[in-house]
């Protein structure tokens, strides 16, 4: 099983030896929030080398003595391993690092007990964290931690992430470990006497009240069809109001007026008194005015919608409703290839597509992979076209902006049935823990949004900034006069739009929202505002989405969905051009 | 411990063995036979264990077990493969 060479990436350069800790557990077990509260903010998302899994990872200080702490992505069984995320923890572990914590499960106690003997053979010193003990209480049984930690010969400590006192424990007995260090757990090797001693460890340790309901039923009305898709409906509709209403009025009442009322007269008034040929002072604060655009577009037409989008999704995601969202559309989406689970990476692809791709990795076969990439590439804007769609239609027809949104769910549709149709091969079996229903804690929640929001102005607002210099300088030069003189029949011919359209059209493949947002500044009729944002809906994903499609799959997918999607987009755009004009004319 | 159920049981032949998906929501059973599977095992459906159906997702979704304190989504196809004896 050692065919990946191990080896870290991301290793700090001109640092002394640091020692590592892996954090480790099964999946959905509270082990992000117990890495959340360990470390501070300068926690980054790194690849495994030789493989497509990311982990987080962060420095933290115990007793004087600083670890780099790995979240470990979470698995169910290190034996059978088969899919990459398994073999990264394996990777991991045979990296030989300084310590464990493992975080074992109240709720999930066999197979947490399972995974640490499995773990507890690689013999490297390991503190176990016995987690959610709370809700193992409310749930009518306790577990009596000191069982685990004599029958196996590993320090146990009843932790719950939430509270400090908890932390502290587990920082001290990890520094008490990591001074004294001891391997000799008990080891089963063969499997059924590992889940045998399982078995037995769970039938000494926990202790049940006689009235103890083990049932989740109460929240059952969320996976049947009545109500269960009203409150979907519900809950998607607010939270498409929450970002659409919060973003605008962030836009509108704080972040635009702050700029046009006081950044922007002074950087215009700061260039006019530059001593400046005019051509250089219109790409400062001209039409593409870099020192203007490079800090309204990001900054103030978009962020709003990012804050808000992953302030939402990040509500959705820690209170355990998107599993149940997923149960509820299991058997719908079936119908077009796809499983339950793929609602997960779509909903993604409405922040951001590369978190989109990167996430369907999760997915049971490649072929609902790529259903769900080819949907996310071609109908799912990101938010910062959502937000660019908003800013461009709301002001001249509510209609059109909806039918936008309309327009993209059927082609989601769409994609599925052909796709379906095309490739055949058996949709594998949906097979999953549904996480307990929690009410989300609001420190984790900002945190989570915070790293996300700074990861859209690292990754996001950096390149269109960068974009919007190159379109500054082409423009000023006259470039974009010459490619749409030279794109005229398809732009003002088939779309029926300005000649001066050209340019987002090619600054487009940049940037998703650049497609989007010169419309803006243009005199057009709704009709063509309407054309341009379906163009611009199903048009190239940005430069970012495409290599990393090329990456997650290869260079030829990506070339096909690159032309497939704009050859659709103009397509479908020179359509609507016309079916809108002879309804224009009907009415 | 387990083990000894089992036999009881194959002794007694007093109950019918049936696939997981022929059960209706509310009822309960023991796991009997499970077909090879990387994840059943790890999610506590093994040979032996007490399951109940919370809940049949309709449009033929999956099944909703309960196993020890845990939901389990079963997949309608899956669950047809997997043998309980009530």
């Amino acid at each position: 099983m050692k065919h990946c060479k191990p080896k870290k990436t991301n290793e700090k350069k001109g640092r002394g030896p640091e020692k590592t800790l892996l954090l480790m557990g099964l999946p959905n077990v509270g082990k992000s929030a117990i890495f959340s509260r360990l470390t501070g903010l300068d926690v980054m998302v790194s690849n495994y080398s030789g493989t497509t899994v990311d982990f987080t990872e962060g420095p933290v200080r115990f007793a004087e003595q600083s670890y780099m702490l790995k979240d470990v992505p979470g698995v169910y069984d290190i034996k059978k391993s088969v899919d990459e995320a398994e073999q990264v923890a394996i990777n991991m572990l045979e990296d030989r690092p300084d310590g464990i914590i493992f975080v074992l499960d109240a709720l999930n106690l066999e197979s947490s007990l399972h995974l640490l003997m499995q773990v507890l053979e690689y013999g490297i010193p390991t503190v176990v964290a016995l987690n959610r003990n709370d809700l193992s209480a409310s749930r009518g049984f306790t577990i009596d931690h000191r069982v685990i930690q004599s029958r196996l010969n590993v320090p146990v400590i009843p932790t719950v992430a939430l509270y400090s006192e908890s932390l502290d424990l587990l920082r001290y007995k990890v520094t008490e470990t990591m001074m004294n260090p001891k391997t000799d757990f008990l080891i089963k090797e063969d499997e059924d006497a590992r889940w045998a001693e399982v078995e037995r460890i769970v039938a000494k340790a926990v202790r049940q009240r006689k009235d103890a309901d083990w049932s989740d039923d109460k929240h059952s009305y969320l996976i049947k069809p009545f109500p269960g898709i009203l409150i979907a409906l519900v809950v998607l509709s607010t939270m498409f109001a929450f970002v659409i209403g919060v973003g605008m009025g962030l836009r509108q009442f704080i972040l635009m007026p702050l700029l046009r009322g006081y950044l922007f007269p002074f950087i215009e008034n700061a260039v006019g008194m530059m001593e400046i040929s005019p051509v250089l002072s219109e790409m400062l604060i001209g039409d593409y005015g870099f020192l203007i655009k490079g800090i309204e577009w990001p900054f103030a037409l978009v962020l709003p919608y990012v804050i808000t989008f992953y302030a939402a999704l990040s509500l959705l995601e820690d209170s355990g409703y998107l599993p149940r969202l997923a149960v509820l559309l299991d058997g719908l989406l079936k119908k077009i290839g796809l499983s339950g689970s793929s609602i997960i990476p779509l909903l993604l692809g409405y922040g951001c597509g590369i978190p989109a791709i990167m996430s369907t990795r999760s997915l049971p076969s490649r072929k609902a992979r790529l259903i769900v990439v080819v949907m996310v590439s071609f109908a799912v804007p990101c938010v910062s076209q959502t937000g660019a769609f908003i800013a461009l239609l709301s002001a001249h027809s509510l209609l059109a902006l909806f039918s936008v949104f309309f327009i993209s769910i059927f082609a989601l549709i769409i994609v599925g049935l052909v796709l379906d149709k095309v490739k055949k091969e058996a949709v594998p079996f949906t097979l999953m823990e549904l996480p307990h229903l929690l009410v989300p804690k609001p420190a984790l929640l900002a945190k989570k949004i915070f790293l996300r929001v700074r990861h859209y102005i690292k990754d996001g607002a950096v390149p269109m900034i960068i974009a919007i210099l190159f379109t500054a300088v082409l423009y000023e030069l006259g470039a974009f006069n010459v490619l749409g003189q030279w794109l005229s029949p398809l732009v003002s011919g088939w779309l029926r739009l300005p000649e001066e359209a050209a340019t987002p059209l090619i600054i487009g493949i940049v940037r998703r929202e650049l497609t989007v947002l010169p419309l803006i500044e243009m005199e057009l009729t709704t009709l063509q505002f309407f054309t341009g944002a379906i163009v611009a809906l199903f048009y190239v994903p940005c430069i970012a989405m495409i290599a990393t499609i090329a990456k997650e799959f290869n260079v030829r997918t990506a070339v096909g969905i690159l032309i497939f999607t704009t050859f659709t987009a103009i397509f479908l755009g020179g359509l609507l051009a016309r079916v809108g004009g002879w309804l224009a004319l009907l009415m | 411990m387990q083990n000894k159920t089992i036999l009881e049981d194959i002794n007694t032949r007093s109950f019918p063995v049936r696939s997981l998906s022929s059960l209706s929501k509310g009822d309960s059973g023991t796991v009997y036979d499970v077909p090879e599977n990387r994840l059943l095992a790890s999610l506590g459906v093994r040979i032996g264990k007490h399951v109940r159906v919370l809940s049949k997702s309709f449009a033929n979704g999956p099944l909703i077990l309960l196993v020890g304190s845990r939901s389990i989504v079963v997949d309608r196809k899956l669950a047809e493969k997997i043998e309980i004896r009530k």
